[in-house]
């Protein structure tokens, strides 16, 4: 078997709590963004875009539709004879009994055989519900030009909101020399953006270590880059310059569409070299965006499969979603499959997949101090 | 699984000015986001025929890239599959360029078929149609031949290359070139349902006749000696065989109760993805009854318009009636009126183009206007 010198660990185990009923029945990973994605299109398609065949998917939290999603290995142009995406929910083990993952550390740690079997060199461990484009090739030759035992993703933030990031320390040369989880004081503004690179052999060590350690939370911040750091491990900070969102709230994740609507928008979704990809659906009918004859559109990102024939103005509108006649949508999210009623009037509003807003209902609010989530039908 | 095989067949009879001179009819963008080959083989795919020969005359390189595989038609890769056939010998006339001597071209591939049936749709019309239900019928009324044709009441205009069907009861007597006649016709669909081994001899017989016979000619001049029958089609039938009936089916299927009867949730038109990303809209964009893809910078304004993949539309242009086609670029303040807008084509000088009503006008791929 040709040797594969990287493999991919995406974490998309978490529940995502904070985005309320969009995250009862879907894991945060399966989160639909942008008008056609799911936020895990995201790291898979920076997988594929970097070079990187082999991509596990580590599930836990409500993953059903999350693992037939990412099992279409195919969408991302992972499903040649070397490449493939592989779900791994926790399993009962011949030596131990069933466990769930314990911690991020740990949901690696239970997957050793899986990664043993494609004996790489290096492990990359991502989170699956970050938004932005990444060349983890790049990243890889810095860790390999420095000769680190782990290299971290770090991007600047501004100083007010370090505290709420793991924090890198860093010396002239981008030597991690500390790290703090979510300091009071913070003494520098790289944050850790979840990504890391591994020398797999180091890595293996510790996680085996790990897991029989009855004081560890088996989490890669709070144990394993601490453990390396004791050790005097050589871990580098990678500095990312671009657009990059933790969508933890309904707020953010409601902004993080808001983005897309700026011509300038550093995300860029529209770069022939660094697609996005994801499932082609174009809703029911599979047409193109319908936008019929009493349409009135002013600033929207509107995608396949849609049909408009009221008001939108500064909105996003996700596949196979409604906008009736005389109805207006107004600084709003549509997730996929929504109808908005002729005459209904949605404003300041986030609205869930297949939600129906029945016709002249009015829901959301200009001058509301926070985005309405709607996740039932009105 | 049906008990089919599946050929498409190239239709070289058809002749679309300007447009063809870069890609066969099967490849022209249809309504935005499909080629029009996606037609017969997601009808076919739909129908559980999952053996599909594709047959290509000329310019082979936009329809291979297309179909690639057929993983996006559903076709599974390990037991059924989609051929590409291209013809093997260069033809000395073109006359010669007809369905029969391409079929002849690669006569080992239909004998190798397993299957007893073979359905043949044609790579330049638009129509959904389960070919299962078809095939069930021709089993069950007996016939040797089954085809399919749609009651059509404009036949004097644009069906001038297709041919008709003259019929007593749902019996075939004729099949005859359309010469506009008469408004009401039984167009000839260029469906059939046969065995396997009477294609076989329909070819043989046809190339005894005349070298030139085309599989209409031979079943027209069998009619009398085998049985054959037609099936009505019901929905929406349009034949892309001029640039004129190119554009009248694409504004046609702009009109949403109208698309309703082509496009359905449980028959799917299935087509290769492009990855592009959804379309912005701009705060100067004015878009009324239009299809727009995506991947698209609207700016200006648009009206009763087909908008393909990646087209840019700049500020204050006015784009009306237009099938604008991938990647396409329309400049600030350019008024174009009832234009089919080739791939790539840039109007960034001329500012305005406009066909005289009732017209189309055609602005050549990858040209600078």
């Amino acid at each position: 078997m040709k040797q594969t010198e990287m493999l991919a660990m995406i974490l998309a185990g978490g529940r995502g709590s904070r985005l309320h009923d969009l995250t009862n029945k879907v894991a945060k990973p399966a989160v639909a963004y942008g008008g056609k994605y799911r936020i895990v299109d995201f790291p898979l398609s920076n997988c594929a875009n970097s070079g990187i065949d082999v991509v596990g998917v580590l599930t836990q939290y409500e993953s059903v539709l999350l693992n037939s999603y990412v099992a279409k290995g195919g969408l991302w142009g992972l499903d040649t004879k070397d490449s493939g995406v592989f779900v791994l929910t926790p399993r009962e083990k011949a030596d131990s009994g069933l466990e769930v993952f314990r911690g991020t550390a740990d949901a690696i740690s239970q997957n050793i055989d899986f990664i043993d079997s494609y004996n790489p060199e290096y492990l990359l461990v991502l989170s699956g519900d970050h938004i932005y484009k990444m060349n983890y090739d790049k990243m890889l030759d810095c860790h390999k030009e420095k000769d680190a035992a782990a290299t971290i993703a770090v991007m600047p933030v501004p100083i007010e909101e370090a505290s709420r990031f793991g924090i890198m320390i860093t010396d002239d040369d981008d030597n991690i020399i500390d790290f703090e989880e979510k300091p009071a004081n913070p003494r520098s503004t790289l944050a850790s953006m979840g990504i890391y690179i591994f020398s797999w052999p180091r890595l293996r060590e510790l996680l085996v270590a790990d897991m029989d350690d009855p004081n560890s939370d088996h989490d890669f911040g709070k144990n394993i880059i601490p453990t390396l750091l004791n050790a005097g491990d050589k871990l580098v900070a990678f500095k990312f310059e671009g657009y990059w969102k933790d969508v933890g709230t309904i707020d953010s994740l409601w902004e993080a569409n808001m983005d897309l609507l700026d011509e300038n928008c550093e995300l860029n979704l529209d770069d022939p070299t660094w697609k996005i990809y994801t499932e082609d659906s174009a809703g029911l009918l599979g047409l193109p965006a319908y936008i019929g004859p009493n349409a009135d559109i002013d600033r929207a990102y509107i995608t396949q499969g849609c049909r408009v024939d009221g008001k939108v103005k500064n909105s996003v509108i996700f596949t196979g979603a409604t906008v009736g006649t005389g109805a207006q949508v107004i600084d709003s999210v549509l997730m996929p499959g929504v109808v908005v009623g002729d005459g209904a009037v949605v404003t300041r509003a986030l609205v869930a997949d297949n939600v129906k807003i029945a016709a002249d209902a009015v829901i959301g609010s200009a001058d509301s101090k926070e985005i309405l989530l709607q996740a039932q039908d009105v | 699984m049906a008990k089919a095989f599946g050929i498409v067949t190239s239709s070289p009879e058809h002749k679309v000015d300007g447009m063809q001179d870069y890609r066969p009819i099967g490849a022209f963008s249809f309504l935005g986001r499909f080629r029009v080959i996606d037609f017969p083989i997601s009808n076919f795919s739909n129908s559980g025929i999952n053996n599909i020969q594709v047959y290509i005359t000329k310019k082979p390189r936009s329809l291979v890239a297309h179909i690639g595989t057929g993983r996006h038609y559903n076709i599974n890769s390990k037991r059924g599959r989609i051929q590409i056939i291209v013809p093997n010998e260069e033809l000395v006339n073109s006359i010669y360029n007809t369905n029969i001597n391409a079929l002849f071209s690669n006569i080992d591939y239909i004998r190798r078929q397993t299957k007893d049936y073979v359905v043949i749709a044609p790579s330049c019309m638009v129509f959904a149609q389960n070919y299962d239900e078809l095939l069930q019928e021709h089993v069950k009324s007996g016939a040797d031949i089954t085809l399919l044709y749609h009651k059509v009441f404009d036949a004097r205009e644009g069906y001038s290359t297709c041919n008709a069907l003259t019929l007593d009861g749902d019996k075939v007597t004729s099949v005859t070139p359309n010469l506009g006649d008469e408004d009401n016709k039984d167009m000839f669909m260029e469906s059939y349902v046969m065995k396997k081994d009477l294609l076989l001899d329909l070819m043989f017989a046809a190339r005894e006749t005349s070298s030139v016979y085309t599989l209409a000619n031979i079943v027209n001049a069998k009619c009398g000696e085998l049985d054959v029958r037609a099936v009505e089609h019901h929905g929406f039938f349009a034949p892309i065989t001029s640039l004129e009936t190119y554009y009248k089916a694409n504004e046609a299927l702009i009109d949403i109760d109208e698309s309703a009867t082509l496009f359905t949730s449980d028959w799917p038109i299935y087509t290769r993805t492009s990855d592009s990303c959804p379309t912005q809209f701009y705060d100067e964009a004015e878009v009324k009854n239009s299809l727009i893809s995506n991947g698209c910078e609207v700016h200006g304004t648009v009206e009763d318009s087909v908008i393909g993949r990646g087209v840019v539309i700049g500020k204050g242009a006015v784009v009306k009636g237009c099938i604008v086609l991938a990647y396409a670029e329309i400049g600030e303040n350019v008024v174009i009126q009832n234009q089919v807008v080739d791939k790539y084509a840039k109007i960034v000088h001329e500012n305005k183009i406009l066909a005289e009503p009732g017209s189309v006008g055609y602005i050549k791929h990858s040209d600078t206007l």
